[in-house]
């Protein structure tokens, strides 16, 4: 019967749709990378930040397609990653097919909270199954699972799996083959224990308590503990979380992780921007000089390189936060940090993002990634821009060197320059408190939100779980923001090179006056002066408020148009002689028609508090942008940190000039 | 009825009550601190908050604000 066999062939083409759900630090990642190995979709869930995981794999001629649901403890949804739990289990999520079967990962070494739920996803009336992690983790802990019993009480099927090894995963695949074809369990029976608890309880409290109770019953003979002793991860923990040992190792680690994305970075960002500049070298000697050489030069390997050259921080950081994750680390780093950071309406999981932004706030912005809850999240993402990043450095170091007296203040030692750069980096910190309270307090006020935090078992980091959440940031970095990135790049370069105007004409004119006055005339030029009332309460002239608007794509931008602007051509203030150059020649600089100089200490401090503060940085907001998944969060920062930097930038010259003269 | 963030460290004592109705009190009963069940303080951070406990065989960190919701008992 030709009918009946194209159907039954069509049935066994449409894929098994299969939802993964389990507490976070259950193994969940791992057991998802041992079925289907490298996702084949990922992305964000629609009009939430919540991240889709979606992989297809092959078991014994059958597709099924595997949706990894984010890290749940309660099927009462009180964060978007349990909202999404929910959703797609009751099939009500857009795009995404309802599930046939659900794997509920079970921690063996918790298996009563584990089953805690368990019992709710059973309550879904899908087929279920009970995949049973850490296995080997629970049996050094002196835990024993009696299997069969745990099924038959439970009737769904319980596989003990261990993921890393690769055992029980066939079984896993058989499991949920015939799981396909059978009735859901049956639905946990509470009304007994629902009438022994106290009514005073409201009723989702009521419902917990009887779970829990349900639970207890069902577990007793299941789970049998061995007379308890320490286990080695409980002997690693009293070190770790000691008042002074955990704090100090703590201390060290971060400065480890720290310095590894500042300074082992670096060489790397170098390569990339040596090979960027080789790219640009040669298209400069193969094209012609005009309109095209210039936009693939200026614009789009400008543009491609301020990309590329991230990918160094976020691949390390990302390498560092899996690994931490991974063993258990993080979430005693935010137990550590929790106290610290709650003073000014953050909390511990914002530690982490935040001290990476004093390398990249871009990484650090994705870093916040692992903070569950949305609104520290996003606290955490707005203020992450203030930490002071590498790129202000060259900045801060180049005026420091030019305008600030090397001269001891206080004790022999200390010299100004020193503490000015430290003063940059204390009115990033200060700034970003106030600003954390500030919004706390204002339009993130709420309820207090909880910070019932799971400290997981100390345990060895999967490599292929760590080497893919590498992967991952780096493609989603690149997809998404690189070519935002490269987009507002060209338009800045556009901005900087038109209107074309005739250049001046005469026997000394040099090409870096050329260069120096097509800028001036260009629309940016032109925006330099439509916007010198604003900056000139600052201490600027048309040409650095000029400069700072061309530094938007990236804050190091601002010395090379400083440069250009005031006729030096192309100058590399990274080079040593490119720098004195820029000193000497920013020394000179006169207000227009007068004998005044332009910069001087008051000056060159306004420059620095402005750039300390404000969001001279496309990557940055495209970043806010994609990880918040809305354009108000990178409007929201571009303002607020402008109009903090024009204010701290205004009173630094005011009270600069009152005391200096 | 002394309430859990006023334990010394090391002590254990069984819950009693946890008050309040909002999600984090609920979210506290979800994580196992269920009338009845055995709670250990084993530490707390260096600036004294959070708390570290041991609960139903696993370690869960909480504020003291938190701890301060749920009443304990001998």
């Amino acid at each position: 019967m030709p009918h009946a066999a194209s159907s039954s062939s069509a049935a066994s083409a449409a894929p098994l749709a299969v939802a993964l759900v389990g507490n976070p630090n259950t193994g969940k990642s791992t057991l998802f990378t041992a079925l289907a190995g490298i996702p084949t979709r990922i992305g964000n869930y629609p009009g939430v930040t919540v991240e889709e995981k979606v992989g297809r794999f092959r078991h014994r001629d059958h597709t099924i397609e595997l949706i990894d649901l984010p890290g749940a403890y309660s099927l009462v949804p009180k964060s978007p990653d349990e909202e999404v739990a929910v959703s797609v289990l009751h099939g009500q999520m857009k795009g995404v097919a309802k599930p046939d079967v659900v794997v509920v990962v079970a921690d063996a070494t918790n298996l009563v909270r584990n089953l805690y739920l368990a019992s709710q996803v059973i309550e879904v009336g899908l087929p279920t199954i009970i995949a049973l992690t850490l296995t080997d983790l629970a049996d050094r802990k002196g835990l024993t699972i009696d299997v069969e019993q745990l099924a038959t009480r439970l009737g769904c099927p319980v596989v003990p799996v261990v993921a890393p090894a690769r055992q029980g995963i066939d079984q896993l695949g058989d499991t949920i083959l015939a799981a396909a074809s059978a009735a859901a369990p049956p639905r946990p029976e509470l009304t007994p224990h629902l009438a022994a608890v106290d009514t005073s309880y409201p009723p989702p409290a009521r419902d917990a308590i009887a779970r829990y109770a349900w639970i207890d019953a069902l577990a007793d003979g299941v789970i049998t503990h061995r007379p308890p002793q320490p286990t080695l991860s409980e002997r690693i923990d009293r070190v770790l979380t000691h008042r002074l040992w955990g704090t100090l190792i703590f201390a060290a680690t971060m400065l480890a992780i720290f310095s590894s994305i500042f300074w082992l970075a670096a060489p790397l960002m170098d390569l990339i921007s040596g090979g960027i500049d080789a790219v640009a070298g040669w298209v400069e000697g193969a094209l012609p000089e005009g309109a095209i050489r210039s936009l693939l030069v200026d614009g789009v390997l400008a543009g491609v390189g301020g990309v590329v050259v991230f990918l160094p921080q976020i691949a390390m950081l990302f390498l560092f936060v899996a690994v931490l994750e991974g063993c258990g680390y993080l979430a005693r780093a935010a137990y550590l940090m929790d106290r610290l950071l709650v003073g000014v309406g953050l909390s511990g999981k914002s530690f982490i993002p935040l001290l990476s932004s004093f390398a990249c706030a871009i990484p650090g912005i994705m870093a916040a990634r692992t903070i569950e809850n949305r609104r520290d999240r996003l606290l955490t993402i707005l203020v992450a821009p203030l930490m002071s990043c590498s790129a202000r450095l060259p900045v801060y170091l180049l005026l420091t060197a030019a305008f600030v007296p090397n001269v001891a203040v206080g004790f022999g030692w200390l010299r100004l320059p020193a503490v000015v750069l430290a003063a940059m980096y204390a009115v990033g910190v200060v700034v970003a408190a106030i600003v954390a309270l500030v919004l706390s307090r204002t339009i993130f006020r709420g309820p207090p939100q909880p910070f019932v935090m799971e400290l997981p078992g100390w345990r060895w980091p999967q490599a292929g779980v760590v080497l893919e959440r590498v992967r991952e940031a780096a493609v989603s970095f690149l997809k998404n923001a690189g070519t935002l990135i490269v987009a507002v790049s060209i338009v800045v370069w556009a901005l900087g090179s038109y209107p074309k105007t005739p250049p001046p004409e005469g026997p000394n004119v040099t090409e870096a006056e050329i260069r120096g006055d097509a800028l001036r005339q260009s629309f940016l030029g032109r925006a330099g002066h439509l916007i010198e009332p604003l900056v000139k309460p600052l201490g600027w002239d048309w040409r650095i408020g000029c400069a700072a608007i061309a530094s938007f794509p990236a804050r190091e931008v601002v010395l090379g148009t400083l440069g250009v602007i005031y006729n030096l051509g192309d100058v590399d203030p990274g080079e040593e002689e490119g720098a004195t150059e820029l000193i000497r020649l920013l020394k000179n600089a006169r207000w227009d028609g007068t004998d005044r100089k332009v910069f001087t200490l008051p000056v060159a401090l306004s420059i620095m508090v402005f750039f300390a503060l404000c969001a001279q940085c496309a990557s940055t907001l495209v970043i806010i942008g994609k990880e918040t998944g809305s354009w108000v969060w990178p409007t929201v920062t571009f303002v607020y940190m402008t109009v903090l930097a024009w204010l701290g930038a205004f009173a630094t010259y005011q009270i600069g000039t009152m005391i200096l003269g | 009825m002394p309430s859990l963030d006023s334990l010394p460290i090391g002590s254990s004592a069984r819950v009693a009550a946890v008050s309040g109705t909002d999600a984090t009190s609920l979210r506290l009963l979800e994580m196992g601190l269920t009338p009845g069940v055995s709670v250990q303080v084993v530490g707390t951070a260096p600036l004294g908050c959070p708390v570290e406990l041991l609960v139903r065989g696993y370690h869960l960190s909480i504020r003291r604000t938190e701890a301060a919701r749920i009443a304990v008992s001998a």
